[in-house]
């Protein structure tokens, strides 16, 4: 009799930790880590209440040289989706976390590693490949976020790899992508208004960041401050830097907050123009907490910069 | 829009000329006029059939042409090269010049100058005087093996004093490491640099100064090389906490074993090494690295090969890095140090056991570490000062501590001292990641020889895929 009893109230307790166990999973959250925090603004907007999100990088850094943080395992360990920007954008730290964070799920390649470029055509991709070019990014210019067209695609391949990892929450994952992408339609056509009289101005820029921004508004690259990609400047480049914007009129020099302020600030001052500290990323101003900010908060700024140098059109 | 403009034109002749003429001619006018506008309309819709089928023409011949040159670019991607899995290649050149004012041939006392050196470190054996050397020409290849590992090699040449300079071929590394392992494990087997300290099981090149810290130098012994298996360990918890145990045959030059078909070795033999490490942000922009190692020899072969003792190399490592989000990149903080502590049996220099001043053999124990500091002045520039620190595990102190075996006195048994102490500043100068001049100056106080200054112009480059795993990051 004591015998049965103990069995049944094993299988009392066996059933409860199942239920409960079940429960648990059932409220618990998909984890999703995203390196830069652009990817993590959107990946919130699609996942909604299912995902907690949590970005690696903060968006005032160097997103080419974050640091390769031990703390960052232990998230990467637990993530059942990684999303990266791709392009090789996150080549200097992100390989060597993945490696070591004994997660095969989100090892490239798996589908728990989404890279959010899938969708790009990307821009400037180097005919040929030599470090006397720089650090250069074989697949192309991986700064597609700052294009408002770019974070349509990214919302889009984002919402295609969480329906991929979870089936089950399809229907959800595309009536959020649906209400993101009509946002942001409505905000493009603002922002295309808005950036009218960006048409047609001509800027350097520290890093080449701003190449898919600029095709978007009709700006014009003119340069960039650094001598090549990720090398920095030596003399006699910025000389012929400062002779070219003068013969080209370039009065706006941009610079991303990584960034020192003291080249950019001398060049603009010898060509008698202004220098704008603009974002590259989700976080990188104060202002700026989603991916709508950062695309206007960038408009606005370069009017602004525009507007003082005199070199802003009229509509 | 042409009916419409010609319509228009037919109105406007017609109000100025032909208005007044008679309604009859009008009539006939206007017969011959839509017959017209009819032969118009069916010859422009015969044209505009001509230029539509033209359109498709054009358009389909177009997309074959695309198509043409996509297939045959497809295709040419389709063939298989064996050469397609070729690995990752990354060659490291680093080369040395340096100057050193004196040999330091440590003086036990009894008159017969450099008999006994204070160990083997690059910096210390070299004599006096002025000399170029290219350290190393480092070939670094790895890919993946299949979808349950990965493997790497470092195969290293570099110039052989006693090889007439000749470069001599190494294998440093040829390991092969599981990559889907479960429960957070990781198997690595084959030759490897041991998880061993921080420094130990950095390559040469990749060490923040030119030379490797003296105390690193003679009680590891160089890089922390080993031949065996490695269990690594991530454990689940919200911070990072990892644990690795490895079993080899030794640990860098210092741990020897003379195994050959003839002498075997007891399984007390291998080298049997653990380390525990740990790592905490303070805030966004300082952290904290924490680490414990050991590597327990319970029976080794001394250098000598004239008999097995037991050694027990412990260390501690600490780096604090002050790296604000912002502006790391270009202003950041490094402090960074290593303690070790040397117990055993053996004398590492001489072989047969330690003694010692009155001869008997003794379990004694040495020290040494090193601190470095280094400040990240722009993304181009790092000046940095070390110093280093070590007592010689080979001397025979003046007076052990009986309880703790530690040396109570760091005079030997003639009255001379026997710690050695490196003070060291250094530049770096990074022109782009894959280039670097270092310049570098070590004042350098061996035991009772004569100090010795040093300078070093270091020049390393990399080509190829030179990318840093997580145990190299900086």
């Amino acid at each position: 009799m004591t015998l049965v009893w103990c069995n049944r109230l094993w299988a009392l307790a066996f059933a409860l930790a199942l239920v409960s166990s079940g429960m648990a999973r059932a409220e618990e959250k998909i984890y999703v880590v995203t390196t830069l925090p652009d990817l993590a603004d959107i990946t919130a907007r699609i996942g909604g209440e299912l995902v907690t999100v949590e970005s690696l990088a903060k968006g005032i850094e160097d997103p080419h040289g974050v640091p390769i943080k031990p703390s960052f395992l232990p998230k990467l360990n637990r993530a059942q989706v990684v999303v990266v920007m791709g392009l090789e954008y996150e080549h200097s730290w992100i390989p060597a976390l993945l490696s070591e964070a004994r997660n095969s799920k989100i090892m490239k390649g798996n589908i728990g590693y989404i890279d959010a470029s899938l969708k790009v055509t990307p821009k400037e991709v180097p005919m040929d490949l030599s470090r006397a070019k720089g650090e250069l990014h074989p697949a192309g210019n991986p700064h597609f976020n700052l294009d408002p067209e770019g974070g349509r695609l990214i919302a889009q391949t984002i919402a295609e790899g969480l329906t991929l990892n979870f089936p089950q929450h399809r229907a959800t994952f595309e009536a959020n992508l649906k209400a993101f992408l009509a946002q942001l339609d409505a905000k493009i056509r603002e922002w295309k208004i808005m950036a009218k009289p960006l048409q047609g101005v001509r800027f350097v820029s520290y890093h080449q960041d701003f190449t898919y921004f600029a095709d978007r508004f009709g700006m014009e690259y003119v340069g960039t401050i650094e001598l090549k990609p990720g090398i920095e400047p030596t003399a006699a480049h910025l000389v012929e830097l400062v002779q070219s914007m003068k013969t080209e009129g370039v009065k706006v020099v941009i610079r991303e907050p990584h960034f020192s302020e003291k080249v950019p600030s001398q060049i603009a001052a010898q060509v008698g123009g202004q220098v704008v500290k603009l974002p590259i990323m989700v976080g990188g101003a104060p202002e700026v907490k989603t991916y709508f900010d950062l695309i206007e908060y960038n408009i606005r700024e370069l009017l602004k910069a525009a507007q003082a140098a005199g070199v802003a059109g009229k509509v | 829009m042409h009916v419409g403009s010609r319509a228009l034109a037919l109105l406007v002749v017609f109000a100025l000329g032909l208005g007044p003429l008679a309604p009859a001619v009008f009539a006939q006018e206007k017969a011959s006029e839509l017959e017209n506008l009819k032969k118009q309309m069916l010859q422009m819709e015969e044209q505009f059939q001509q230029l539509q089928q033209q359109i498709e023409k054009l358009e389909t011949k177009k997309i074959q042409e695309v198509e043409a040159k996509a297939n045959a670019a497809l295709e040419s991607s389709k063939k298989t090269f064996a050469s397609q899995f070729n690995p990752a290649l990354s060659l490291g050149i680093d080369t040395i010049g340096s100057y050193k004012s004196h040999r330091q041939a440590f003086n036990p006392g009894d008159g017969t100058a450099g008999t006994r050196d204070a160990g083997q470190p690059i910096n210390n054996t070299r004599p006096a005087g002025a000399d170029f050397n290219l350290r190393s020409a480092e070939l670094f290849i790895s890919a993946d093996v299949d979808p349950f590992t990965r493997a790497y090699a470092t195969i290293n040449a570099s110039a052989d004093a006693a090889n007439n300079d000749e470069a001599i071929l190494s294998v440093e590394e040829a390991a092969i490491v599981t990559t889907r392992l479960p429960y957070n494990l990781t198997v690595r087997g084959g030759r490897f640099f041991a998880d061993f300290g921080v420094l130990p099981h950095r390559h040469d090149h990749d060490l923040p100064f030119v030379d490797r810290p003296p105390s690193l130098a003679t009680f590891v012994g160089g890089e922390a090389q080993t031949n065996g298996v490695e269990v690594s360990w991530l454990a689940p918890t919200p911070f990072f906490l990892r644990a690795s145990g490895t079993v080899g045959n030794k640990l860098g030059a210092d741990f020897r074993d003379g195994v050959s078909d003839v002498n075997s070795r007891p399984i007390k033999g291998l080298t049997y090494m653990g380390r525990l490490q740990t790592y905490f942000d303070i805030n966004d922009d300082n952290n904290v690295e924490l680490g414990g190692s050991i590597a327990e020899t319970p029976n080794a072969e001394d250098v000598t090969n004239s008999g097995r003792f037991e050694r027990r190399l412990v260390g501690m490592d600490f780096k604090y890095r002050w790296y604000p989000l912002g502006y790391g990149v270009r202003q950041s903080l490094t402090v960074a140090g290593e303690l070790l502590h040397d117990l055993g049996e053996a004398d590492p220099v001489n072989g047969g056991p330690r003694r010692d001043i009155f001869g008997n053999a003794v379990r004694q124990g040495a020290w040494g570490g090193y601190v470095y500091a280094e400040y990240r002045l722009s993304k181009q520039w790092r000046p940095g000062v070390r110093f280093d620190y070590f007592q010689l595990q080979s001397e025979p102190l003046l007076v052990t501590n009986s309880f703790t075996l530690q040396p109570a006195s760091t005079l030997n048994a003639t009255g001379h001292r026997t710690d050695n102490r490196t003070w060291t500043a250094y530049l770096t100068w990074f022109p782009s990641e894959f280039q670097r001049l270092r310049l570098q100056y070590n004042r350098s106080d061996r035991g009772n020889a004569q100090d010795a200054n040093e300078f070093f112009l270091q020049w390393t480059a990399f080509l190829g895929s030179h990318s840093h795993g997580f145990s190299e990051r900086e």
